[in-house]
């Protein structure tokens, strides 16, 4: 009993003494720094454009200067409500969206509400960015600001999470659960990055010196969006290959092999042209440059190390035996100029019903609906369309994705995932295009005519009862519209 | 006691046989040992399932209560309807044995007899059964192919594979095949398919089961049939997709099937056959490789009849389950293999994973959504024997070779031919699909080879 009682004592003690201990001067700084940031989201179901659930998540972000907060962009995407809380407690005041770029994947976010500043600090950015050592990762836990160490691997390129291009990332080895919620990494303190990701003991920040050259561009209204090289290069490890291609002197550069054609953009470099020099820098034969503050790093850096997308960058290239000089276009990073678009924000997802069918342009976040193996659960043919460069011509692909079953489709109801070609003789590469060919029906039929491979080559409708089946199946089956093309502000 | 007439003539067959590695294409697996049934059949020639004998060293046959065994070997095999003839080296083992005679389909609900040697025993054994239904399906031997077969609920089991399924003395089906997961269901190749093979060696050469090389769709919806002016509500279904060059030469998409064979042709694609509803394919393969079915056709808003002609499909091999050896070609430690459906299931249990879409999509689907760009053969460099000449080399294997070079590889004769007459200095091999290529030099990479093909135990630098 007297044990029993001891125990008890010295576990309050302890838990007391953990309570009243005050906070060190590091937790002040970044309590003052950090808020917590409430997303409530529409969720988009893909099988059934016009129905959408919502979400909330609880995330982070950093005091800067100009009283707004920076965060990563990551389920910021299609919110309908923003919140802040300061000091991990207390009234959450409303807060917007004051910027967002999802390709570099940052965002700042402000609060109308002048008291909620009160007591906040903004934050200081490390440059350079330390690429070793022990770092600091802290956020938001119950009302408790949670300090915990964690350990700077390296500094890397690799794929931005709502991306497909290339940025520097932070490499943090750490044995903490539930990160990537934009919590803070912070050394000496200073902020050198901003979580975006975990998987097992390893997660990654977008760093500071990255952060602060965007703040800048878009501090000074002149952000033009991300850059990437719009090529495929490989390591020039084999020296055979080099011998091939006629490299004189030494062993170095790598080799393009493929161009990703955007319509528009002129690409200056060819396949098999070797990259010997990219903005000043040697390349060498692992597709790495010496950068000055942070050492090899991969040649991608390049296409962000102050440039923005349409900055033209200096190349040497080595061209059928000879050096020659080039300025290269870094691309810009934009959905839209990709045949199946990968991400599409802000926008709930598009559609046109006749009849009960129901199209709807194909899209990375459609076949995303087929989970998480969705490149294997997806019908091939149509993950395959991901590979499709788009042109002028032909700039997107839109689905009969389903049919609602009523009497006028009566025959096709099973007919879905199916690529249109061409509608009532007219080549279908968006809705409002279907839209305009169901406008103009041959005679008094629809020929609705499906890309070649496709399961199904043909289908025709009657093009005088469409009208009514299409209300009757709105009914049947409650859609608000049946058709919904556009953007956030034309919600059906 | 003596035994009932038709166990006499039941067979055990064992098999000794070794399949190939088809990721290493000069290697066999061991081998295997296993027994199936079979039948005496008129000519001195026993009836089993081609997947009995598949990659067979050796097959022994005995005979019901005879323990001597009997060398045998195939004289016919047709993969695509999983049946197989063979012949005995001693002629002695026929005497005595009455070959049983082959009947007709049976109808559903009647009672069939199943006779073989299943696992379980060393006997031979009974099962009864009654035909479920008749219908097409997917033969899993070729993989790819679907004729006609008999669901019964007598108990098929391995070991049964290739024995006969009586009814009346007379044999009604061979039993081949059951479904993973499902109860009670067994199924058999019946006597369509039987007599259609038997007919197809009469010549001495076994060609398979013709194609029309179309794709019928359903014609149901009304507009549609208003749309092609069709009379009737019910009797017809289109044409979607022309496929082989005999069906773009004779008939239009479009058109629409009224007939096949002297069956009419319902909306939904079937037509009736022996009382059965079954996909409306069966009227082509019916017919012998090289014929002309009787065909008639709505196109225009008139009747058209047509004697079209019918051929096996061969371009589609690779699709399916092969049974010859894997070509390959070794060059400077590069083995280049075809890709073929077998080729990929050597990845594993999960191949189709661990393939990706890309190889998917060049094997199953670039032939019908861009014939322009698809190839015959397509060509993989399966894998890289280390070598100083190839040590260099990123890529390493199980990628689809595009071009050797400068030449488009559309075959594994494309291939070789583009490496032995190519004079420059270095070889170029291009990849595509983000890849790009690699060189070797071409001096070093003939000095390597022979000593490659010796260090790794490998016979001939190609199989083809």
């Amino acid at each position: 009993m007297i044990r029993i009682f001891s125990s008890l004592l010295l576990a309050a003690l302890t838990s007391s003494a953990v309570l009243t201990v005050k906070a060190e001067p590091e937790s002040d700084l970044w309590g003052r720094s950090l808020v917590q940031i409430e997303s409530t989201r529409h969720q988009y179901e893909f099988f059934q454009p016009w129905s959408r659930r919502t979400s909330s998540n609880s995330k982070f972000g950093v005091v800067v200067g100009g009283q707004r907060i920076l965060t990563t962009a990551d389920y910021l995407f299609d919110h309908t409500v923003l919140r802040v809380q300061k000091g991990g407690r207390g009234a959450w005041y409303e807060a917007s969206l004051k910027w967002i770029d999802y390709h570099a994947n940052l965002a700042l976010v402000e609060v109308e509400d002048t008291g909620f500043w009160t007591g906040l600090k903004p934050v200081k950015f490390a440059d350079p960015v330390p690429v070793t050592g022990e770092a600091k990762l802290i956020r938001w836990n119950d009302g408790r600001l949670e300090m915990r160490r964690l350990e700077i691997n390296r500094l890397r390129m690799g794929r931005s999470a709502l991306s497909y291009v290339d940025l520097p990332q932070l490499e943090l080895d750490s044995e903490i659960d539930g990160v990537g919620w934009s919590e803070a990494v912070v050394y000496q303190g200073s902020l050198i990055g901003l979580t975006t990701s975990q998987a097992r003991s390893k997660c990654t920040a977008v760093p500071s010196f990255f952060i602060e050259k965007v703040l800048e561009e878009v501090e000074q209204q002149r952000f033009l969006g991300v850059g990437y090289f719009n090529f495929y290069w490989k390591k020039a490890e084999n020296p055979a290959v080099l011998d091939y291609l006629k490299l004189e002197g030494e062993k170095r550069g790598v080799i393009v092999t493929e161009i990703i054609s955007i319509p528009g953009h002129e690409t200056r470099v060819k396949p098999k042209d070797i990259l010997l020099k990219v903005d000043g820098f040697d390349i060498d034969i692992t597709g790495d440059y010496l950068d000055p503050v942070y050492g090899n790093m991969m040649l991608e850096r390049l296409a962000t190390r102050g440039h923005w997308a349409g900055d033209k960058i200096p190349m040497t290239v080595w061209r059928d035996g000879a050096e020659i000089e080039l300025e290269f276009k870094l691309a810009t990073a934009d959905y839209n100029k990709e045949y199946v678009p990968s991400a599409r924000f802000d926008m709930p997802p598009e559609y046109l019903m006749a009849g009960g069918l129901v199209f709807q342009p194909l899209t990375e976040p459609y076949l995303r609906s087929w989970g998480s193996e969705w490149q294997r659960r997806a019908p091939v043919r149509l993950v395959r369309l991901k590979e499709r460069r788009p042109t002028e011509e032909n700039p997107g692909c839109v689905l009969l994705s389903l049919v609602l079953p009523d009497s006028y489709n009566l025959g096709y109801q099973d007919y879905r995932y199916l690529a249109l070609d061409k509608v009532n003789g007219m080549k279908i590469t968006n809705l409002p295009e279907l839209k305009h060919a169901l406008d103009h029906p041959k005679e008094s039929f629809h020929v609705i005519e499906f890309l070649p491979g496709e399961s199904v080559q043909k289908m025709v409708l009657d093009a005088v009862q469409l009208k009514s089946a299409t209300q009757r199946v709105m009914f049947d089956y409650r859609l608000p519209t049946d058709y919904f093309v556009g953007s956030k502000d034309s919600e059906p | 006691m003596e035994a009932a007439e038709p166990e006499k003539s039941v067979i055990q067959i064992f098999t000794f046989s070794q399949e190939p590695d088809w990721d290493e294409p000069w290697n066999s697996s061991q081998v295997r040992r296993a027994t199936g049934s079979g039948f005496v059949i008129e000519g001195n020639r026993i009836m089993t399932n081609a997947h009995v004998v598949s990659w067979a060293k050796q097959i022994m046959v005995r005979r019901f209560q005879d323990s001597r065994p009997h060398l045998a070997q195939v004289a016919y095999v047709g993969h695509d309807c999983d049946l197989a003839l063979l012949e005995v080296e001693d002629e002695t083992f026929f005497e005595g044995l009455k070959p049983l005679p082959i009947g007709v389909l049976p109808e559903v609900r009647s009672v069939v007899n199943t006779i073989g040697y299943p696992a379980g025993g060393e006997q031979i054994s009974y099962t009864s059964g009654v035909v479920s239904r008749v219908e097409l399906i997917n033969y899993v031997q070729p993989g790819n192919r679907s004729l006609l077969a008999v669901q019964t609920d007598a108990a098929i089991n391995p070991g049964n594979s290739g024995g006969p399924v009586m009814m009346d003395d007379q044999v009604v089906g061979v039993a081949f095949q059951g479904t993973p997961g499902l109860e009670n269901t067994g199924f058999f190749i019946p006597p369509p398919v039987i007599q259609h093979f038997l007919k197809d060696v009469q010549d001495t050469h076994y060609h398979g089961f013709p194609q029309a090389g179309i794709r019928l769709s359903p014609l149901i919806n009304p507009a549609y049939r208003k749309y092609l002016k069709l009379e009737s509500p019910d009797l017809g279904a289109r044409i979607d997709t022309l496929m082989s060059d005999s069906a773009k030469e004779f008939l239009r998409e479009d058109d629409v099937l009224l007939e096949a064979n002297g069956y009419p042709v319902s909306a939904d694609t079937t037509i009736l056959y022996e009382g059965n509803q079954v996909h409306g394919g069966i009227a082509f393969s019916q017919a012998q490789h090289n014929s002309k079915v009787p065909v008639k056709i709505w196109r225009d808003g008139g009747e058209l009849e047509l004697e079209l002609p019918v051929f096996v499909n061969y371009k589609d091999r690779l699709e399916g389950n092969q049974y010859v050896p894997p070509k390959y070609f070794a060059y400077a430690g590069l083995i280049f293999t075809p890709l073929s459906r077998d080729y990929l299931s050597s990845f594993g249990q999960n191949w189709s994973s661990v393939a990706g879409i890309g190889l998917l999509y060049e094997l199953f689907y670039r032939k019908n959504t861009e014939p322009e760009r698809s190839r015959t053969e397509p060509v993989m460099l399966s894998t890289v024997l280390a070598h100083p000449v190839n040590a260099n080399m990123e890529i390493r294997g199980r990628v689809l070779v595009d071009s050797v070079n400068g030449k488009r590889i559309d075959s594994m004769t494309d291939l070789i031919k583009a490496f032995e007459s190519h004079e420059g200095s270095h070889h170029l091999i291009e990849f595509g699909e983000r890849l790009g290529f690699e060189c070797l030099d071409r001096d070093a990479a003939n000095s390597a080879n022979n000593q490659i093909l010796q260090t790794y135990g490998i016979q001939l630098d190609r199989q083809l």
